[in-house]
């Protein structure tokens, strides 16, 4: 099985915890598997096998290594930012539960929705 | 200077947004002020855009697929003015509110500019950026009350959007292993080049982007969040929620449908037939929910999923006659909309109740605020004066054009339908007082006093907008034009 497949897998993981489960941290731990599958995702799309660091030294320029052999450094700077996104929703999540808690005592989304 | 206006846009209302924090005396006249500069900066591309121009602004100084490039071309352009001229009047229609602190302008700040973010950048990542930052900041303003209702509301907002946003991120990754490049514009060159070798691919990207951009817009099965989400989140914010917000995904999905999968994806799955049932279920279940609903917020919020099934439509038929009615019915409804908003939060500000029944006698008290909901009701339904009536009409003319006859037959049933709940409404509202309560009457009206002239003017302009849209409606559809060339010079011949 190559990455990509599994990365897809585990999102269908995360989907399933997002809708299938009633706790709501189980939904957000949901999410963040989701967020998690996308990241590696996009880092499976990026790489090469043996593949450098994408730097350039002084005289390699040109002649030396072909750039082949070079990770694709695009989709692991995009997942910096996907990653840094993910956590302040997943920060964001956790207070309004913190919310929740306090004014329901209860976090289970079937008792939620019947108070009113 | 003026080569750096596209990014001024977006950088003045975020500027603004962190230099609210810092002071509490200044904050409205700050938040105002930025909006109005980033309306000037807007209205001095507007000659240039309008002739068919294209502007294209390239962060840093690096062009092509290497930076982010804003691109302001007719269609963004159009969203941007929705988008900055409601956000204005959101703000002035907030400042009465006393307990509204300096976190709630910030908010509303950031999400504006990032609003302006996601409809000028090129490069679909970033896009993704401004979105997740977007409903961030929707979802903070949801939940601004602190009361249990809204936390809910925006929890499940929260949970709906951030599905929508990583099968959004999920499509964008099948794009980018496709083509290499996440610049809109060099994606649409370089699909049909990969389109036939790997085909299920754009095939998954294009459902992935569709189905999270469809979960942001509530079309009809994944509407879930909206009426919760619209009916209980403060009225200015519902107001931009309605007005904007959902707007703003319809314009990632035309963006995505109309330049990124041109031309393959409508000889391979025909998704403007897709678009077309998906604006026909919603059309007909916003339509009939909206009528089973007592609260009078949450009928506005199913209101809201049955007029973008009429957006849906027009953008479904796809020729030029129904992508000027779809857009200008975009226009139309975000008017409509918050005017409708405004309205519902003075009444229930005044009447105390949110319930319908409970708006009795509110047009004595107020016949002005119930004047301008009246015509904004008319424009919801269709009626003639008013500017609903032109883009349904024009909608509707273009799916006879099109051979597509029953949808006109469909969009006049849901009219009628809306009809009967508008006029639900406007009966209770013009009807006798049944008993003078003395109760909640004294208090809420000093407090509509002292706020009146900031609370009422939005609303007069919106409704004069509806009006001056109605009787002239070639003024809104000279905005259109632009937009709608540029999409038909990118699809199908």
């Amino acid at each position: 099985m190559n990455p990509v497949n599994i990365s897809l897998l585990v999102f269908m993981i995360g989907l399933y915890g997002v809708m299938s489960k009633n706790n709501l941290i189980k939904k957000i731990m949901g999410l963040t598997i989701m967020n998690g599958s996308i990241v590696l995702f996009f880092i499976s799309i990026g790489y090469r096998k043996g593949g450098l660091a994408p730097i350039l030294e002084k005289g390699t320029t040109g002649g030396g290594i072909p750039t082949t052999i070079f990770v694709d450094p695009l989709p692991q700077a995009l997942m910096l930012t996907a990653i840094v996104i993910g956590i302040s929703v997943t920060a964001l999540a956790l207070a309004m539960i913190v919310k929740i808690y306090s004014k329901y005592k209860t976090l289970d989304i079937q008792q939620l929705s019947k108070e009113r | 200077m003026s080569i750096h206006i596209p990014i001024l846009i977006i950088i003045s209302p975020l500027l603004a947004a962190f230099l609210v924090l810092l002071t509490r005396k200044y904050k409205i006249v700050l938040a105002t002020g930025s909006i109005i500069i980033s309306i000037v900066f807007t209205s001095t591309l507007s000659s240039r855009v309008l002739s068919g121009d294209k502007i294209a602004y390239h962060l840093g100084g690096w062009r092509g697929p290497l930076g982010i490039s804003l691109v302001i071309d007719g269609l963004s352009f159009f969203f941007s003015l929705i988008a900055l001229g409601l956000g204005l009047l959101v703000i002035i229609y907030s400042i009465p509110e006393r307990h509204y602190g300096r976190t709630y302008y910030f908010l509303l700040l950031v999400s504006l500019s990032s609003m302006i973010g996601v409809i000028y950048t090129a490069d679909i990542f970033n896009m993704y950026v401004f979105y997740e930052l977007l409903s961030l900041t929707m979802y903070l303003l949801i939940a601004y009350p602190k009361t249990g209702v809204t936390l809910r509301a925006s929890f499940s907002y929260l949970i709906m959007g951030g599905v929508g946003l990583s099968f959004f991120l999920l499509g964008v990754g099948f794009l980018y292993a496709m083509t290499g490049t996440l610049d809109i514009f060099h994606i649409a060159e370089k699909l049909p080049a990969v389109f036939n070798s790997s085909t299920r691919m754009v095939l998954m990207s294009f459902v992935l982007i569709a189905t999270g951009m469809g979960i942001k817009i509530a079309v009809f099965p994944l509407h879930g969040w909206l009426p919760d989400a619209h009916s209980m989140a403060p009225s200015p914010v519902s107001a931009l929620l309605s007005g904007v917000t959902v707007k703003i995904g319809i314009y990632c999905l035309i963006r995505v449908v109309y330049t990124v999968f041109s031309a393959e994806m409508f000889f391979l799955i025909n998704s403007h037939n897709i678009l077309m049932v998906l604006g026909v279920v919603s059309l007909l279940f916003g339509a009939s929910m909206a009528l089973a609903q007592k609260d009078l917020k949450r009928l506005l919020a199913y209101s809201t999923i049955n007029q973008l099934g009429i957006v849906l439509i027009g953008l479904g038929i796809g020729t030029e006659l129904g992508l000027t009615g779809a857009l200008f019915h975009i226009l139309n409804h975000a008017i409509m909309k918050s005017t409708l908003f405004f309205c519902a939060g003075i009444m229930i500000a005044e009447t105390g109740t949110r319930e319908v029944q409970g708006q009795n006698g509110f047009g004595r008290q107020q016949p002005a605020i119930t004047f301008a909901f009246i015509i904004a009701s008319l424009g919801m339904i269709g009626i003639p004066p008013v500017n609903g009536f032109t883009s349904k009409w024009l909608i509707c003319l273009a799916a006879v054009e099109a051979g597509y006859v029953v949808l006109v037959a469909i969009i006049l049933i849901a009219s009628a339908i809306a009809a009967a709940y508008y006029f639900r409404v406007i009966q209770v509202l013009l009807s006798v007082p049944l008993k003078q309560d003395p109760m909640p009457g004294h208090e809420g009206e000093q407090m509509i006093h002292r706020g009146n002239l900031f609370r009422s003017w939005p609303i007069y302009i919106l409704a004069t907008g509806c009006l001056l849209l109605g009787l002239l409606p070639t003024l809104g559809i000279s905005l259109v034009k632009p937009a709608v060339s540029f999409l038909l010079s990118h699809a199908v011949p």
